[in-house]
Parts: structure tokens; C-alpha cells; sequence
């Protein structure tokens, strides 16, 4: 199979470079350094202690007031997948903004029994009204499969439906407002353009999420638009119509993941896995899908940073561990195969286990991995470095 | 003027804490492994924690054995806490039968497996027990100022059986087997609990042999 | 009858006090000889320091804070968390600690339980086991603080260790801990009653009853405690005078 040219494609620096704060690399794209090494994400943690928060809620309080509806219609949309992230964001809007949240649901691909069981005490024990958004089954098999070899990423039709369905729930119920989590650009590295807003410009969404393939290419490989309909955002007039705006909970509430994850253990019945997640040390977060590990998997074989990279990064910046202790975590765990699911996954997208490899393979750059004696190797790993 | 107190360190058991609390206690504390520096005490005493063989083994390879005699004899406090206590006595059952200092008459015998009633109960004793002491065993012993039924810590999984009662100073009751929780034979003592691990009542328990 | 033993244990990380929810996210609650310094004069029996990263690095890395509590608290202090070598275990004695708890070492090598034990005692010697839950009457031992599953059966594992010279047993709920919502009594007592060493209950206290359940009917020497403590959600001597209503045999202060 012919190599991609992962370099140029996501346009990656040529020398890995690690942020001297956290575990993060240069390869992550969009993400940005500054003079003295340290990533934009960082500098945005710095940032984000010497903002006057009070102030922050003040702007979120007044945004309620002039959203909230008081007639039993909804007000807010609230995306959510039963996890720590949207269930903290709703259950500050409903229960301490006096909001009326829709909260929804793009659906898992494969859905894990904690996922659920998550999603089930979210609505049943944290209280919501709830949409779930499943496109057909066929289709998206057919799609993350397509996926899959041509972008190297089998998640992608899954983010292009769940980046989508808020807006179209948005439209279709009336509802202006839809309050994400956190602006993952801006909290984690990459487009920082966005870091002094609340918001998030409508005409963007395209940009990060749809990894440039066109309709006409879905339709060569059997793909109708009626199929990518469930995916695609509604019609640009509408959205304005509906006078729709994206915020970020994010620029109201000082973010941390971590911290949700306890919140949504207080107030929606939020239960971690009993084990850690494959590829990396943690028990709380992305429990939902079955096929989610792939993708965290491929980003490692592109990019270098696997799940425990990122997780780590956070939860250095954060002040829950120190950078000594999440390059040790990144050397035993990132990169770890997610083997639990593997075959679900090969039978989901139709696709042999030799034919996952030679695509895997065919992401590798160069630049970041090294072939000795057969076996792949990172060329500069963050735990060799002085 | 601080009472001194000489502390055998022959290689067995927690050292540290045993100094810290009498430390704690105001005394000044000398760890001694050598015949002098026993024989120079003002008061002795014997702790560890582990197996009787391993504990005379201890004291025999720093040829301490003979000091100690020699120490027991001139009246001056001495304690013996744990493995101390139990190795004041003539022998142990323990890993075969072992020879003790032969301070006090009597043996040290595996605590029974089983309650009075018959029931099994947890081999090691290990917990917070009341320490039953008699009112006219109590005045001018360590325990002067420790009230009977005053709990503390034990951890052993063999006891001390004296041959004579009068060396029963205090006993605990472990489902219904008495359990000699200390000895005493004029100015020699021994604990089978650990003072310095039971709180202020252990703390008291020190402080009263301070004071000997 | 020895008392039933209300024990407070501290989870540490570096210089901190941390506790999270079923082994998993470590918030930050501070310095963990105030808590231990505070536990101490609020009638706690004993005190158990596990070095919850110990895995990650490779060592125990206690030694320091247990020479520092040892200043001034003068009851039974068991240490745990990547502790693989008698030296290890020398080391943390030597600082003041009175019993080790050792769990993934001993589960790679369970013939270091007999060497601590010979070595140091058995009543030193103490198995810490993490258990999960694997299906009714069932659990599987765990290690490196709740991630990595053993294959191996916890009764059985706690009876192989207790023949090797465990003086007891530590037995921690991966299901139960953090939650607030009791211990695993079924749990507690398969193990309780299959061994004739002391077990410590450890996991899942959210109220004063569970610590009674986990001791009548899950056979329980001896409760461990963090959350409740922690949180100040309840005060010891109020855990203890609830136990003394009840008719909970608990020391009397």
C-alpha cells in the first residue's frame, strides 16, 4: 500500500519537539509553541488562572437570562455522550442556571455496557431529556470503513455526525443556543483564535472536521446523499434563521476534566470503568465506544501521541500530576494496542487484520517512527529525551 | 536532669519508634549493642519484634547475653517489650524449644488457636486489648498510673506463661484465654504489648518506668 | 477480645495526600501528616500509608514521611506501595513503620512473603490484595493500584499467602472504593473465613453502617478508612461512638 505523506498532509514540523510543561509534541497538529518551549495549551492553562472567573460567570449568567425560556420549551442544546464532559455542562445549566436542557446524543458506533449504563443514569439519575441520533447502520459501517482507508481515521464519519446533530436538533426544536464542554482547539492545542471568545464561528465547523473530502467521493463509493444527509449539517439558512450560536462552557467555567469527573460522580450517577482504558492509565474518560480505541490508536501511529500522551498533558496542566510522572505514564502505556475490541472492530468495517496493518503502516512517517529488525519503533520518544 | 535510658539494638525490630517514644517522653536515649555500654546503664531496655530463635541468636553473636545477667542483677529498671519480654523467660516453644535469659521463670507457648468455647479465633493477637491488671499488683509498678481496662496494642502469635502468678502483673483476654500482657520480677518488667505503639497510655505506661 | 480495629488510610503521592473513586482520579487533598497527625489524636487504632504511584516509578518512595509521622504518633503504622525486596522492607522499619503491605511483588514472587516474613516476622508481613469483582462468589486479584488483572483468585491467593507467612491480610474492593456505598461484605467474608489471619476490610465506608456490616456480616477484623475521613464527612471518635451504640466491639476511649 502506498505511504502517505503524513508530513505534509497535516503539515507537521520535521524535528519532534516536546513542550517543557507537559507531555504534548509539536506533531499534534495545529498546536503551536512559543520561545520558550512551551505549547500553546500550557500557556493557556497559565492563562486561564489569572482570569477572573466571577467575572466569566457573570457574562454565563446573563447569557442564560437572555436565552432562558420559562414556557417548558427548550433553551439550550446540550451535546453529550452519557460521559463526565456534557453531563456537567447540563447539569449546571438545568440545575444551578435554571436552563431547560435538550441534551443529545450522536450515537456510538459500537456501544461499550458502561457507556450506556452512563448514559442510562445521566438521564435517569441526573435528570434529562434526552435525543439519541442513530444513522443507519448499513451506511455508517459502510462509511467508517471508507474512512478508514482513506483518511486513516474510522472515527470520522462519527465526528462529522456529532459535530452535525446538535446543529440540526438546534433548527428543528427551536432552540438558538448550543452550549459545548470545552473548545478542545483551544484547551488542548491547536487553532487558539478562538481562546478569547465564548464562541465558536458557525462557518468553522468545517474546517477541523471534515478532513477535506467532498461529497462527490462518498458518492463514487456508493454513498448517496440522502445516505450523508443524517451526517450533514442542516442548510446554512436555516442556521441563521434559527439566529443558532455554538458557546464553550469552557470560557464560562474554568475547565477540568478531572474535575467533572467527580462532579458527574456526585450528581449523575457517573460510574469510571473498573479497568483502565487500553492505551492508556485512566478510568473516566471516552468509555462509550467500542471502536473509539482505533482511533486514539491511529493518532499515535501519525502523529506520535497516543491516549496517554494527551491525557497526561491535561492533567499536567491541570496540576493533578507532575510532568515527571506523565512522561513515566507515556512510557507505560501510550501506544498500547487496543486489543479488547479488535475483532469487533475488523467485523464492524469488513476489513482483515492484514488489512489493517498495511494501512496502519502506510500512516507512518518517516520522520517519526523507525523500522529495526521488523519492529517499529518511535524515533525520539518523550521518556529518552534528557 | 533528663533519666537516660540505654536501648539494645541487636539487629531485630522497629528501633526508631521505640526511641522516639521514650524520647518523647523526656528521656535521653542511648542505643547500645556492646557489654559496656550495658553495664554502664542507668535503666535497660530489651525490644524487638520477630522470631525467638532470630532474637537470642541477636544477642548471643554480640555477646550481650552475660551484660544482660549481670545488669538483672543490680536492681536497676529494665524492660523488656515484646520479643523483649518474651525472652526474659527461661525457654520458648518457638521453631523448636529455645533457651531464654532465664530472668523470670517460665515459657513461651503458641497463643491456642482457639477461643475457650472452642471456636477459632485469628492467630497473630493482633489488636487493641484491655489490660487487666489487679489494684494490689498495680502501685509501685510501671502501671501506676494506668487504670485496669486501659486497652493497648498487641501483636504476637506466642504468649508468656510465667510459672509463678506473682510475676503476672497484668493479663488480656483474648476470647476467653488469659493472656499474660506483663511480667514483672522486682525491677525487671516486660510488655507484651507495645508501649510505644498504644498511644497516650502507652506513653503514660513509659513515662512510669522513667520514673523507676 | 481484641477490638475490632478502626484503621485510617492514607493514599500518598509524592508529598501529597490524594484519594480518588474506585482507585482512579487522584484529587489532591494535602499534607498527609497533618491528616495523619490529626487521625492520631482523634483516637485512630492504626494508620496505613500506601504510595499509590510506587508501580509507575518503580520504588516506594515513603521513607521520608514515615520518619516524619513517626516523631509523634505513637500507634501501629503499616506501610505499602512498591515495596519488592526485604531490603525494601528493612528500609521502611527502619524509618519507623511496623508492618509492610505488599501486593504486586508478591504476587510476581510470592516466595518474598516467606522471605519478609522469616526475615522480620510474620505479624510484619502484611498481604495487601485488590479485588474485583468477576462474578457472584468470584473475584479476581488485581495489581499496580487496581490496573493490571492477576488471574489469580483472591480466596486462594489470600490462603497461598497466608501459608507462606502473611500475618494478615489487607483486602481492598477495586468495585467499592470511593464509591460511599459500602464494602463488599460477601467479599470480606469469603475471605475472613477462609484464613486464620486477621482481615482488614478496606473500601467503601460511607456510613457508619457499612463499617458495622463488613465487620457482622462480612467477618471483618479490622475497617479501613479514607473517603469519610478525608472529606471530613464524619469525625472518627463519632465513627467509633456509632460503633459502641450498635454493640460494635471497638476500643473504648
Amino acid at each position: 500500500m502506498e505511504k502517505k505523506n503524513v508530513q505534509q498532509r497535516y503539515n507537521l514540523p520535521g524535528e519532534i519537539i516536546y513542550c517543557k510543561k507537559c507531555t504534548i509534541s509539536n506533531q499534534r497538529p495545529r498546536i503551536t509553541f512559543d520561545e520558550n518551549g512551551v505549547c500553546s495549551a500550557c500557556n493557556y492553562a497559565e492563562f486561564k488562572k489569572s482570569l477572573d472567573w466571577d467575572q466569566r460567570e457573570k457574562e454565563l449568567v446573563d447569557l442564560c437570562d437572555r436565552y432562558r425560556k420559562n414556557d417548558g420549551s427548550y433553551d439550550v442544546i446540550v451535546p453529550c455522550s452519557g460521559g463526565k464532559d456534557g453531563g456537567f455542562v447540563a447539569h449546571q445549566l438545568k440545575y444551578k442556571y435554571g436552563m431547560n436542557p435538550l441534551t443529545v446524543t450522536w450515537a456510538p458506533l459500537l456501544p461499550t455496557e458502561i457507556g450506556r449504563r452512563n448514559l442510562d443514569d445521566f438521564i435517569g439519575v441526573g435528570g434529562f431529556d434526552h435525543i439519541m441520533g442513530t444513522p443507519n447502520g448499513k451506511v455508517t459501517k459502510l462509511m467508517t470503513n471508507l474512512a478508514f482507508h482513506h483518511l486513516g481515521d474510522p472515527f470520522q464519519p462519527f465526528i462529522y455526525g456529532q459535530t452535525n446533530f446538535p446543529l440540526k436538533m438546534a433548527v428543528q426544536h427551536n432552540v438558538s443556543l448550543i452550549m459545548y464542554g470545552e473548545n478542545g482547539e483551544v484547551e488542548y492545542g491547536g487553532d487558539m483564535k478562538n481562546a478569547f471568545k465564548p464562541t465558536r464561528d458557525i462557518e468553522d465547523h468545517d474546517k477541523h472536521y471534515f478532513s477535506g473530502l467532498p461529497p462527490e467521493f462518498w458518492v463514487e463509493h456508493g454513498v448517496s446523499p440522502a445516505d450523508l444527509a443524517p451526517f450533514c449539517a442542516p442548510r446554512y439558512e436555516e442556521i441563521l434563521r434559527n439566529k443558532t450560536q455554538i458557546h464553550f462552557f469552557g470560557y464560562y467555567k474554568c475547565w477540568d476534566p478531572q474535575e467533572n469527573f467527580y462532579y458527574c460522580r456526585e450528581h449523575t450517577g457517573f460510574t469510571p470503568n473498573t479497568e483502565r482504558s487500553e492505551g492508556t492509565y485512566s478510568k473516566y474518560a471516552s468509555l462509550d465506544d467500542r471502536i473509539d480505541g482505533y482511533h486514539y490508536y491511529l493518532g499515535f501511529i501519525k502523529f506520535g501521541i497516543g491516549r496517554t500522551t494527551s491525557d497526561t498533558a491535561h492533567e499536567i496542566r491541570d496540576g493533578k500530576i507532575t510532568r515527571e510522572e506523565g512522561i513515566a505514564l507515556v512510557k507505560k502505556y501510550d501506544g498500547e494496542f487496543p486489543k479488547k475490541y479488535f475483532s469487533d472492530f475488523l467485523s464492524y468495517t469488513k476489513i482483515t487484520e492484514e488489512q489493517f496493518w498495511e494501512a496502519v503502516d502506510s500512516w507512518r512517517s518517516d520522520h517519526i517512527w523507525k523500522q529495526e529488525n521488523g519492529v517499529w519503533t518511535l524515533k525520539k520518544p518523550i521518556y529518552e529525551e534528557g | 536532669m533528663k533519666p537516660v535510658v540505654t536501648i539494645i539494638d541487636y539487629g531485630v525490630g522497629n528501633i526508631f519508634s521505640v526511641c522516639r517514644a521514650f524520647e518523647h517522653c523526656g528521656a535521653e536515649v542511648r542505643l547500645c549493642d556492646s557489654e559496656r555500654e550495658i553495664l554502664q546503664a542507668e535503666r535497660l531496655v530489651l525490644p524487638g519484634v520477630g522470631a525467638f530463635a532470630d532474637g537470642m541468636a541477636g544477642l548471643r553473636s554480640r555477646n550481650l547475653i552475660e551484660p544482660i545477667n549481670q545488669f538483672a542483677g543490680t536492681g536497676r529498671p529494665f524492660l523488656g517489650i515484646c520479643l523483649g519480654m518474651q525472652m526474659l523467660m527461661e525457654s520458648s516453644e518457638e521453631f523448636g524449644l529455645q533457651q531464654g535469659l532465664g530472668l523470670i521463670p517460665g515459657k513461651v507457648v503458641a497463643i491456642p488457636s482457639t477461643g475457650d468455647n472452642g471456636v477459632p479465633h485469628k492467630i497473630p493477637h493482633i489488636g487493641w486489648n484491655e489490660l487487666l491488671i489487679s489494684e494490689t499488683n498495680r502501685v509501685g509498678t510501671i502501671f501506676d498510673n494506668t487504670s485496669s481496662g486501659s486497652a493497648v496494642y498487641f501483636v504476637h502469635s506466642f504468649h508468656v506463661v510465667p510459672k509463678f502468678s506473682q510475676s503476672r502483673l497484668a493479663d488480656c483476654d483474648y476470647n476467653g484465654r488469659m493472656i499474660c500482657a506483663a511480667v514483672r520480677s522486682d525491677s525487671i518488667y516486660g510488655c507484651q504489648f507495645h508501649p510505644e505503639k498504644s498511644g497516650e497510655i502507652g506513653l503514660t505506661i513509659i513515662k512510669s518506668f522513667l520514673d523507676k | 477480645m481484641p477490638n475490632i480495629r478502626l484503621i485510617a488510610r492514607l493514599d500518598i503521592k509524592g508529598p501529597n495526600l490524594i484519594k480518588g473513586v474506585q482507585l482512579e482520579g487522584l484529587r489532591v487533598m494535602g499534607d498527609p501528616e497533618e491528616f495523619a497527625t490529626r487521625y492520631y489524636h482523634q483516637g485512630a487504632d492504626e494508620l496505613i500509608y500506601m504510595d499509590v504511584v510506587a508501580s509507575l516509578y518503580g520504588r516506594n518512595n515513603l521513607t521520608e514521611i514515615v520518619r516524619h509521622s513517626a516523631q509523634n504518633i505513637f500507634i501501629p503504622l503499616t506501610v505499602g506501595g512498591g515495596v519488592r525486596s526485604t531490603d525494601d522492607v528493612n528500609a521502611l522499619l527502619r524509618a519507623g513503620a511496623d508492618k509492610v503491605a505488599i501486593n504486586t511483588a508478591a504476587i510476581k514472587r510470592p516466595g518474598l512473603i516467606q522471605e519478609v516474613a522469616r526475615r522480620f516476622g510474620s505479624q510484619c508481613m502484611v498481604l495487601s490484595i485488590e479485588a474485583k469483582k468477576v462474578s457472584e462468589g468470584k473475584w479476581e486479584a488485581y495489581t499496580d493500584n487496581g490496573r493490571e488483572p492477576s488471574g489469580l483468585d483472591v480466596v486462594e491467593w489470600a490462603m497461598r499467602g497466608c501459608e507462606l507467612g502473611a500475618g494478615e491480610i489487607m483486602l481492598t474492593s477495586v468495585d467499592q472504593e470511593g464509591t460511599r456505598r459500602g464494602f463488599d461484605c460477601d467479599l470480606v467474608r469469603s475471605v475472613a473465613t477462609a484464613v486464620p489471619i486477621p482481615v482488614i476490610a478496606s473500601g467503601g465506608m460511607g456510613m457508619t453502617e457499612h463499617m458495622v456490616e463488613v465487620v457482622k456480616a462480612g467477618c471483618a477484623d479490622a475497617v479501613a478508612m479514607a473517603d469519610i475521613l478525608h472529606y471530613k464527612r464524619m469525625e472518627l471518635p463519632e465513627i467509633r461512638a456509632a460503633g459502641l451504640d450498635v454493640g460494635l466491639h471497638v476500643r473504648h476511649l
